[in-house]
Parts: structure tokens; C-alpha cells; sequence
């Protein structure tokens, strides 16, 4: 027996429907009273201090200042890992020298750069770029080198042979046949830095003026305004779904997976 | 079928959600066994300064043991009043010595907890190395005053100095950053990256020490009058269900105020090692003009009410007993007639 | 068309992974404008070197190759390659863009390019395919679309390293075919390397028979078939025994397929 496919077989709408499953629990279990409002505040509650906060412009101006943060932070990490890794391509010294930059840093979390930072840079603004472009650079430079390593002879060969030479043979060949590359450590880049930047702005104790969304969760905090809390966490969460499952898969839809260029290393 | 993945998922999300929820809510702390059989335990939460002194006497001379032999306590340090709000809430806590502003934000929201002591009056204050800075006024696009967290003492009192002088609670927010009193100090001893630091001793006395730096508010004249810059607050269980340990660890506070009053150079032989500092120079801190170790509370009503016209918390305690516990109710006593006492004066802003 | 081409003592020594080699020991012959040449070999004889050099993607050590009067010194369209390899398309542009775009890079109006992109897809038979991305074309089509883009750019000679080298024994006799008849029609300069004794006849006017370590030419055969030419033929198969006689042939494989006892890519 055949059956039409049904709603159910729908990727999309399962996830959908356990969202609102998950959500509709979380509101029984927080009418119910079995945790205190203040630990497990219900869904109106939430929305209503969402709504409030958004109201009153400071939720929009947080998440503003925070995605200003991380623009600044994914370009000036974009920029440097760009240049190191020409400098790599022409020089065999430097691309030693960056890689075993790269093995030393790629490691370390930014946060745990945290206290260095904070005598480096002070608190504010720049300590907090300083992280984010530590959480770009190094996923972004590995890629990009490893995309740059892996264009193949013969599409150089074909675009130097078309009469393309120095920086448009880079422009116009390298870059897109490395972009696969490119593209995964520009995800892997936004993943650390969208992170960092959060448990930064906490951490660091921005000042009132400079604070993200980070800061706003950090005051909401500090005045036990727990229903404020979970709304900035669902900003978050809105943000990152936006950005990693919108932007990038629709990206990635009309690039990587329309050239059918796949990275077969991750 | 369908159904019943459906409903097998959902019972499974359920159990996941409600075991990864906080796992001792205050409701059920009281239930947790003690480890040593039937110990009367005492959980207090601190932090740094001198502020705490009381405590740190009250451990090394074994001052709550005194009433109560065989009392277990348990020492927990936090970085702020508002991470003692959330062990409070996480039922971590029975006891604490805070702010009265975080004890009031933490009362707002419904914590059963109330003030059982006062613990010190101190001077606190806003100083700043810059010669450009004369007053509150002077501050400008870039300055960044430090504070160790919002809804702490040092921005509230900031906050009264802003409406007495600027006419808005909330002029300085926006200069404000969030940082621990150790690195605001060093940051402002050093001159760089802070402009400003409101803060409380030994931080201030700290700075003041070093050249250039000045102070520009008091917090005593920011308040209008004397005030408790520590309260020990204890929760509603400890007060109802405890009493014995809650005797102790009032009457245990009571003779570490007295000792540090009467002997302040035994005082400063016990606390030297906890601040990292001599002998003399602790003693210096604990005789500094304006400090006063006492358990009667100063200004109790006086942060509320200023705290709710700002917007920072919204229910106003209607009398003392609101908001602390009998014994210091009856400290601060009620005059029948039209005058108030002085002490109940006291409890407000003039 | 244009001058004649010639390869004037033509020495070639690069380093290798096994120390110096000596690719290619006093090259010299020459092309006339419109002729198809056919260059056979076994492996290791240095014939990809040749046409390497022809191209102007390897230096000689002495000697030099004069495309008409000028002396070729860099790659350029006027020389252009068909390699071996799949992946010479550019895989993020469609087979219209790859040509369109080579069109622009050699300075074609922008009116012109199209019309003329589309005349050479139709010619190698990719007509419907236009919009298609190189991921989604079987081998034989890519060839196809870098034989169109290499043709579009009206080179004076098109030189082309064993294009049907990876290709099923079907598709590239239907290719052999059709190159012969596009020859034919464009008139252009064809030099074709390939290690197949049937291939050399079935296409060229001359087989350049080369020999290996070094790289010699042992002789240059004229093929006076009228075209299209039919292997079962008795004058072919007295060629193919002609061929075969000079090629140093240590064993082979069916098809006249010629195999080197000597491992390794030439």
C-alpha cells in the first residue's frame, strides 16, 4: 500500500513541531511551580520582557552593537588571514612560520585569552575585537591556505594560459576555486567568534555604553530578571539560526553545492 | 504509530528538560541530608574586603561554634551580591553578607530571605586620577567608571550622586563597566584603561594611598547620612526552621564586631594574612576615619526607596519588618507617638 | 591563418624528483598554419614537456620556438591547451560563462561574446547544455567545453596533451571524429600528443614519433590517407606496423596501446 507522503515525512515540519513540543513542555513545566519563577520563568513572562525590552530600543541597540562587534572582528580576522596567507604563498619560510602559528593558537580557546587581554587591550571595544579576530583568524588562515594549496594545476595553468596574470589570476581563479575552503573556515570562524564574543561581553564587563547582548544578559543578571536572561539567550539563538542556517545554507546552496565543489576534507 | 513516536518523543524531551533544570531548588534544600548525621550545618556566603572582616574573626575565633557546639559551617566565597542572589535561589546558601541594594533586587524578585544583622558602616567613594575630573559633571565621551556590577552598593550610591548632581539616576550608565574590585584598582593606580572607580575599603584606602589620585564623591554624602555598607541577610528556612543556628550566627557576628571595636590590633594579627597585607598597614584600614563594625543597621529603607523610584526594583518594603528578620526589628525599636526614634530615623535617607 | 610555427633545437633539462633530467635533446621541426601534427610516444619520452614548452609553461635550456616571427616566451591565448584532466573547466561558472568569460579575458565586446560562445558549443555538439555546470557533464562533454573555449579564443595553434587520454574507447573515437571534421571547418593548427599508434594516423597529416631518455625525434612520418580514415584499411595497418616498428616498444596491451616497462606519468 502506497501512501502520499505525508506532513509527517517532512524534515522541516518534524523539527518544527518538536520546537513547539519542547516549548510547550518548558511552559507546563514552568506553570506547574515545581521550580520558582525566578529559576524557570514561563513563556509569556520571556516574551513579554522580550517585546519590552525590544520596545524600548535597547534590545535592538545591544544586538546592533554586538553584530557591529563581530563584523569588525570577522573583517579585521578576514583581512590578516588574507595577507599571512599570500605572504605564505610566495615564501615557504613564511608559510612554516605560519603554520606553527597556526598549530600554537588554533588551540586555544578566546576566552582564555581573557586576562592577557585585559592588560593588553583594557576592557572594552578592542579587548573584545582582539578576541574575536584571535577566534577568526586562525580556523580562517588553515582553510584558506589549505584552499589555496589545493587549487589544481591544470585550472591555473588554463587561466594563465587565457592570458590572466598576477593579481587576477588570483582574483578570478584561485579565490573561487578555493572558496569551498574559504567558505568552511569562514563558518568555522563565525561559529568561534559569535561564542566568544558572548562569554567576552560577560566576562569583560563592557562598559554600559559598549555592551552587546552579552552585557544586557549580564545586567539582566545581576537584577535576578531571569525572564530578560532567556529573552537575550533567544536573541541569540534567533541570530545564530539566521545567520548559520539561513545565510550559510543559502549561500553554500548557490556556490559550493551549484559548482559541485565539494571539500572532502572537513 | 505515528502517535506514538510522537508521544514517545515528547515524554522523552520532558524527562530530559526537567532533569537538566537546576537540580536543588530552595523548595527542596531543606529535604537534602546533612552528611554528618544530624550536625546543625551553616552555609555562608562572603566576599572580599574588609567589609568581611567580621567573618574572617568570627571563623578564626570559632565565634558561631560558641553557641552552638558542633555547628558545621560552610564557607563560600562569591565575586559579587548579585552571584550570592543566584546561589540564594539555587538554595546554595543560608546565610550571606551583602549590600543592601543586591539583598533588596533579591527580595523584589521573591527570594524569602531578610536582613538579620548589620555588619559595618564605611566609607565608600568615587576616585578618579584625572585632573580634568573635578565632578560628575566633567565626565565625558570615552571615561569609563568602574564599578564591581550593576544593582551593586557602588552603583547605586553612584546612581544617587548622579540624581543629586546631574538630576538623573541613570546620567552615568553609560560610562559605567563592570569589574573587580582588585584589577578597577590596579587599572586605576596605574592610570590606564578606567577614569574613575567607586569603590569600598580597603580598595579606596588603597588608592587614596597613591599619589595623584582623589576622591570626588563620598557615599555618605551621595546617601545624605550614615549608612550600612554590609548587612548579613539569612534565609526565611534558616530563620524559621534553624533557629539555634540562627542565634549562633547572630551572636556570633555580635562578638566579632565587639572584638574588632575593642581590639582592633588583635584584630588586624588575625585579618593581616586573609587581605595580604602587614599588620600595621590592616590596622591602619581598620581605624580609618568613618569605619564602624556594628550590628544595627543604617539606612535600611533608605536604598529602597530610592531604588524603586529609579526602576530598579519594584515592590518597596512598607516597614522594617519587611524586610528584616525580628531581632533587628526590635533593635531598631518603634516609637509610639508622631516623632520617630533616632534610630528609625536613621533607616531612612534625610 | 598565421606563419608557420617552428621548434628550433629545442633542449629542455628541469629537476625532478630523482635529480636533473634531460626531458628533451635537440627538438627540431616545424608546423605549417592549418596543418594537424600528431606527436606519439611512450611514455616518458618528454612529449608533454614538448608541448609544455610550446605552450610557454616550461623554459628551454637551449633553443627556441617561433610562432610566426615572434619567439614564445610566456603562456598566452595565442597557444592555447586542452589538457588531459577533467577539471580544466572552470567548475563555478556554467559552460556558457567558461566560454564567455575566456572571451572577456582576451578583450572580446561584450555584444560579441555570447554569439560567439554559443556558435563554438554548438560546433562540438554541447548545444543544450549552456547553463549547465561542468559537475554536471559526463567526461567526454568537458572535453568537449574545453575544446569549445579553446577554439572560441581563435588561437593560432591549439595544442592539446592526450585529451581523450582518460576517456571510454567509445566516446573517444566519436571524439577523434569530430575533431577531425571541427579541424577541417576552423582550419586552425592542431599539435596532438598521444601515446595511441591508431590515434596518431586516425588524425594527423604527420606523426612525430619521439623517443625516449632523452626526448629525441626519431622520425617524422607523413600520413597520405585521404580522409575519414578506416583502420581495417590495408595502407593503414601498413602504417600502424611502420609506427609501431619505431617506437621503442618493450611490451603492449590490446588496442596497439603502447606501455613503457618504465613506470611513472610522462
Amino acid at each position: 500500500m502506497k501512501k502520499k507522503p505525508s506532513l509527517w515525512k517532512n524534515h522541516t515540519f518534524r523539527q518544527v513541531l518538536f520546537v513547539l513540543a519542547f516549548l510547550a513542555i518548558w511552559e507546563i513545566v514552568a506553570l506547574s511551580k515545581i521550580y520558582p519563577p525566578l529559576l524557570f520563568p514561563d513563556l509569556v513572562s520571556i516574551l513579554k520582557a522580550l517585546v519590552e525590552s525590544t520596545a524600548s530600543g535597547e534590545m535592538v541597540q545591544r544586538t546592533w552593537y554586538s553584530l557591529y562587534l563581530i563584523l569588525m572582528g570577522l573583517g579585521i580576522g578576514l583581512l590578516i588571514s588574507f595577507v599571512m596567507v599570500a605572504l605564505a604563498m610566495v615564501s615557504d619560510i613564511f608559510a612554516d612560520f605560519m603554520e606553527a602559528m597556526v598549530a600554537i593558537n588554533h588551540p586555544l580557546p578566546g576566552v582564555a585569552l581573557l586576562p592577557i587581554t585585559l592588560l593588553w587591550f583594557g576592557s572594552g571595544e578592542w579587548g573584545i575585537i582582539f578576541v574575536l579576530v584571535h577566534s577568526v583568524v586562525w580556523p580562517m588562515m588553515l582553510n584558506t591556505y589549505a584552499g589555496f594549496r589545493s587549487v589544481s594545476r591544470t585550472q591555473l595553468e588554463v587561466g594563465r594560459n587565457i592570458g590572466l596574470r598576477g593579481l587576477r589570476l588570483v582574483t578570478s581563479v584561485m579565490v573561487p576555486a578555493a572558496f569551498p575552503y574559504i567558505f568552511t573556515g569562514l563558518k568555522i570562524s563565525w561559529a568561534r567568534a559569535w561564542r566568544s564574543l558572548v562569554a567576552a561581553e560577560m566576562i569583560f564587563g563592557a562598559s554600559g555604553k559598549d555592551g552587546g547582548l552579552g552585557w544586557l544578559i549580564y545586567q539582566r543578571r545581576f537584577f535576578l530578571d531571569t525572564p530578560g536572561v532567556f529573552a537575550a539567550l533567544g536573541v541569540i539563538i534567533l541570530i545564530g539560526i539566521v545567520v548559520e542556517s539561513g545565510l550559510f545554507t543559502q549561500l553554500e546552496k548557490r556556490t559550493v553545492q551549484r559548482w559541485g565543489m565539494v571539500v572532502t576534507r572537513s | 504509530m505515528k502517535l506514538y513516536r510522537l508521544l514517545a518523543s515528547l515524554v522523552l524531551a520532558a524527562i530530559l528538560l526537567t532533569a537538566c533544570a537546576p537540580a536543588a531548588a530552595p523548595a527542596a534544600s531543606d529535604a537534602a541530608p546533612a552528611p554528618a548525621a544530624d550536625a546543625p550545618k551553616l552555609r555562608i556566603a562572603e566576599q572580599f574586603g574588609l567589609g568581611y572582616a567580621m567573618l574572617t574573626v568570627a571563623r578564626e575565633q570559632k565565634m558561631f561554634e560558641k553557641y552552638l557546639p558542633g555547628l558545621q559551617v560552610e564557607w563560600q566565597t562569591y565575586g559579587s551580591g548579585g552571584a550570592i542572589n543566584e546561589a540564594f535561589v539555587a538554595g546554595q546558601v543560608d546565610a550571606a553578607i551583602m549590600g543592601i541594594p543586591p539583598f533588596l533586587i533579591g527580595w523584589d524578585k521573591g527570594i524569602p530571605w531578610k536582613v538579620a544583622s548589620g555588619v559595618c558602616v564605611m566609607p565608600l567613594g568615587l576616585q578618579t586620577y584625572k585632573d580634568d575630573i573635578q565632578s560628575l559633571k566633567d565626565f565625558k565621551e570615552g571615561d569609563k567608571i568602574a564599578y564591581p556590577a550593576p544593582g551593586s552598593i557602588q552603583h547605586i550610591l553612584l546612581s544617587m550622586a548622579a540624581e543629586k548632581e546631574l538630576g538623573s539616576p541613570t546620567a552615568l550608565d553609560d560610562f559605567g563597566v563592570a569589574m573587580a574590585h582588585p584589577d578597577a584598582a590596579a587599572a586605576l593606580i596605574s592610570q590606564k584603561d578606567i577614569s574613575a572607580h567607586f569603590t569600598s575599603p580597603p580598595y579606596n584606602f588603597q588608592e587614596l594611598s597613591a599619589p595623584g589620585i582623589r576622591q570626588i564623591v563620598d557615599g555618605t554624602q551621595a546617601f545624605g547620612s550614615d549608612f550600612s555598607f554590609l548587612v548579613a541577610v539569612a534565609s526565611k528556612d534558616l530563620y524559621e526552621k534553624n533557629p539555634q543556628v540562627y542565634a549562633a550566627f547572630v551572636l556570633g557576628l555580635s562578638d566579632a564586631a565587639a572584638f574588632i571595636n575593642e581590639q582592633p590590633e588583635a584584630a588586624a594579627k588575625i585579618l593581616a594574612p586573609s587581605f595580604k597585607l602587614d599588620e600595621a598597614t590592616t590596622l591602619k584600614y581598620l581605624t580609618w576615619p568613618g569605619m564602624n563594625y556594628t550590628t544595627t543597621p543604617y539606612g535600611l529603607m533608605g536604598f529602597s526607596d530610592f531604588m524603586v523610584n529609579a526602576g530598579y526594583i519594584k515592590n518597596a518594603p512598607k516597614s522594617v519588618s519587611d524586610i528584616a528578620w525580628y531581632n533587628v526589628v526590635s533593635t531598631v525599636g518603634e516609637m509610639q507617638g508622631e516623632t520617630p526614634s533616632a534610630l528609625e530615623k536613621l533607616q531612612y535617607r534625610p | 591563418m598565421a606563419g608557420r610555427m617552428k621548434v628550433e633545437h629545442l633542449w629542455v633539462r628541469f629537476t625532478g624528483e630523482h635529480g636533473e633530467v634531460q626531458a628533451l635533446e635537440d627538438i627540431d621541426f616545424s608546423v605549417e598554419p592549418g596543418e594537424f601534427i600528431t606527436v606519439l610516444g611512450p611514455s616518458g619520452c618528454g612529449k608533454s614537456t614538448l608541448i609544455r614548452s610550446i605552450a610557454g609553461f616550461q623554459k628551454p635550456e637551449k633553443g627556441r620556438i617561433l610562432v610566426g616571427e615572434r619567439e614564445v616566451s610566456d603562456p598566452g591565448p595565442d597557444r592555447l591547451m586542452v589538457f588531459q584532466e577533467f577539471d580544466q573547466l572552470f567548475p563555478w561558472r556554467t559552460v556558457l560563462g567558461n566560454l564567455t568569460y575566456a572571451l572577456k579575458v582576451k578583450g572580446v565586446a561584450k555584444a560579441e561574446r555570447e554569439e560567439t560562445a554559443r556558435r563554438f558549443i554548438r560546433m562540438v555538439g554541447l548545444e543544450g547544455f549552456e547553463k549547465a555546470f561542468p559537475h554536471q557533464l559526463s567526461g567526454g562533454m568537458k572535453q568537449r567545453g574545453a575544446i569549445a573555449r579553446s577554439l572560441a579564443l581563435n588561437p593560432e595553434i591549439l595544442l592539446m596533451d592526450e585529451p581523450f587520454g582518460s576517456l571510454d574507447a567509445q566516446t573517444r573515437a566519436i571524439l577523434q571524429a569530430e575533431l577531425v571534421r571541427i579541424w577541417q571547418d576552423v582550419g586552425s593548427t592542431i599539435i596532438f600528443i598521444t601515446h595511441n599508434i591508431q590515434e596518431a594516423i586516425l588524425l594527423g597529416d604527420r606523426v612525430i614519433v619521439m623517443g625516449t631518455r632523452p626526448g629525441t625525434i626519431k622520425k617524422i612520418v607523413p600520413v597520405p590517407l585521404p580522409r575519414p580514415r578506416l583502420p581495417e584499411t590495408p595502407e593503414f595497418m601498413a602504417l600502424w606496423h611502420e609506427l609501431y616498428s619505431q617506437l621503442e616498444v618493450h611490451r603492449f596491451g590490446e588496442n596497439g596501446k603502447v606501455e613503457s616497462l618504465v613506470s611513472g606519468k610522462d
